[in-house]
């Protein structure tokens, strides 16, 4: 190709990379700048102070410190107790649909799919009312049941106002993990479970030794996608509790727009964004790490070096190897990528 | 085989209490959306006792205090023309990183891929600021323009594109078309499946956006469905259930609509997004 038309060609990026820079890269850069100044959001630029907003931040017992620690405990605990159900239930929805007749598959895949498609909006709303403390309809039930006397405070008690966050985005984004879960368990070779059926093997085994190796790359993104989401609580906790009992459910989102707009302090705000987003990058690679090095120790399957050697001789020609698990993770892999 | 029906009876009746489950908030919402008020905050039954319009009546009339019309019309464009801006912008750099010889290639690329592990948040309040700094906050551009700086979708068609035979494209090149034909006539009709993923995924997306959309507006005519709901959850005197469910029927049914026409392609689209 001449020189003329690889310029030519370039323009078709230059909308991309425009979009990209306006709306991405200087605003990335420009919050950088923002979280080395005193930046108010009324006045603007106050001056340079260098690391002050994050040494305020990390600082015990400062305003800023407070704001951020409670909100990052906050964020945190409600990762430790989404995260797990997320990933389980959504497997074992995954799981039962697998092993539905084929017609009725579709249809509940798209029931447990449906409330993704919902906002944040709606999904609060719902459950705001759902469990409302006079007059939330959960309560109108129990009490009618006479299981309770008096209503219970869902949304302004802990730990039900967890609960509650936890009940909602569970209904609201398992739906997700479900599909992906789903797609991986289509893609298990169906010859595997037929091998280990002639060995006589138990469900159990068929699912620890065959199924779980197959979809461990997905399962990986699954936990690592269900960590960031988590980590970006915002709405729920806004909507649905106010941030409350005492802050209790506060996240890290509300916290810099707290910083941000209430205290009228961007910079500091920005610099509280910065150290959230390090954090997630940090979590996900420790993620992305662990599952590596567990890939390694795990005896039950084969190296990364054996693994080469099978897709080496899976490559140079039709041999049995096919039936080794390792060799039809190799041929997705190289599908894909 | 009789040992095999009871097993999947088994589990489809499983599937089905969840199933009910699921559905269970949706049709309660649906339901609580009829009834009058007084009953909304007294039932313990699902089905209104005495049926009423009275909740979307109220929601949409003149003396309201919710836009819900305005709001209508402002989700409708912001999702329509930033969606097709998003297909506009990452057809094309996906075609020219896929399938041209341009400078710079490896570079963009490699952005692509740094600014997918970068969490949103790191950009969020700046970009606020600077549209804050430019006059532009309550407007539509904020609104629209920057979902076209995500790069998942220029990741997703390179992708597609790349694992796609180049035969055609070379004979349309040998009878003299050039590059623009070759990718609205040969290019385009080929990779329309995943386009319409990732249609539907950013319209999705864009109509359920709340963040963004919170702190880039500010006048009531101006939000979109999903922040107008939301002001009215959060409004301290919205103390009235019937009327909020009808507001957030209004809020989703388009979304679901969108959302069950396109399923097959959303669910194409989420395997396309998983894999890596």
């Amino acid at each position: 190709m001449t020189n003329k038309s690889k310029w030519l060609g370039f323009i078709f990026v230059v909308p991309f990379l425009v979009s990209f820079l306006v709306f991405w890269l200087i605003p990335l850069l420009y919050g950088i700048w923002i979280s080395l100044h005193d930046f108010r959001l009324s006045v603007g630029n106050n001056g340079f102070i260098g690391l002050k907003n994050y040494v305020d931040i990390l600082t015990p017992d400062t305003i800023y410190n407070r704001t951020f620690m409670t909100s990052l405990k906050n964020t945190l605990m409600f990762i430790v107790l989404s995260v797990p159900p997320l990933i389980l239930i959504s497997l074992g929805l995954a799981l039962l649909i697998e092993h539905l007749p084929k017609k009725l598959k579709t249809f509940f895949r798209t029931v447990f799919f449906l409330s993704y498609s919902i906002s944040v909006t709606a999904v609060s709303a719902i459950y705001l009312w759902l469990f409302g403390a006079n007059g939330g309809y959960i309560n109108n039930i129990l009490m009618k049941a006479g299981l309770i006397s008096s209503p219970i405070n869902w949304t302004g008690d802990q730990p039900y106002a967890w609960l509650v966050i936890v009940i909602a985005t569970i209904w609201w984004t398992i739906g997700f993990n479900m599909l992906l879960f789903v797609n991986a368990l289509d893609e298990v070779d169906g010859t595997l479970y037929e091998a280990a059926d002639l060995d006589g093997a138990s469900a159990w085994n068929k699912f620890r030794f065959i199924t779980l190796p197959e979809i461990r790359n997905i399962s990986i993104f699954v936990m690592i996608t269900t960590v960031i989401a988590s980590f970006n609580l915002y709405g729920q906790s806004l909507l649905i509790t106010r941030g409350g009992p005492e802050q209790s459910t506060s996240s890290l989102i509300m916290g810099i727009n707290t910083t941000v707009f209430g205290n009228n302090q961007l910079g500091v705000g920005s610099a509280m964004a910065l150290l959230m987003g390090v954090i997630m990058m940090l979590i996900t690679g420790i993620q992305y790490w662990i599952s590596y090095k567990s890939d390694k120790d795990d005896l039950a399957k084969p190296s990364r070096k054996e693994r080469k050697r099978l897709k080496r001789a899976v490559n140079a020609g039709p041999t049995n190897v096919n039936q080794h698990p390792a060799a039809t993770i190799d041929k997705k892999e190289r599908k894909i990528t | 085989m009789r040992q095999k029906r009871i097993k999947s009876g088994i589990l489809v009746a499983v599937a089905s209490v969840l199933a009910v489950l699921f559905l269970f908030p949706l049709v309660w919402m649906v339901f609580t959306s009829f009834k009058t008020l007084s009953e909304s905050l007294a039932s313990a039954s699902l089905f209104p006792r005495q049926w009423t319009l009275e909740n979307y009546a109220s929601i949409f009339s003149a003396s309201a205090d919710s836009n819900m019309v305005q709001w209508t019309i402002n989700t409708a464009i912001v999702t329509l023309i930033g969606t097709v801006l998003v297909i506009f912008v990452d057809v094309l750099a996906a075609y020219a990183l896929a399938r041209l010889d341009i400078p710079g290639k490896k570079v963009i690329l490699g952005i692509v891929v740094v600014a997918l592990t970068v969490p949103g948040i790191v950009t969020l309040f700046p970009a606020f600021y600077l549209f804050k700094s430019a006059d532009l906050l309550d407007t539509y551009a904020p609104l629209i323009l920057p979902y076209s700086a995500g790069t998942l979708g220029v990741f997703l068609i390179y992708n597609f594109l790349r694992s796609f035979p180049k035969e055609l494209e070379e004979a349309a090149y040998l009878d003299g078309a050039s590059q623009w034909q070759v990718l609205t006539k040969v290019i385009f009709p080929s990779i329309k499946p995943v386009v319409t993923t990732l249609g539907v995924v950013t319209f999705l997306a864009i109509y359920n956006d709340f963040l963004w959309p919170s702190l880039v507006t500010n006048s009531d005519e101006m939000k979109t469905l999903t922040l107008g709901v939301a002001t009215l959850v959060q409004g301290s005197n919205f103390v009235n259930p019937a009327a909020m469910m009808a507001s957030t029927v209004v809020a989703t049914v388009p979304a679901l609509i969108i959302f069950l026409w396109a399923n097959k392609y959303f669910v194409k689209g989420v395997t396309n997004s998983g894999i890596k």
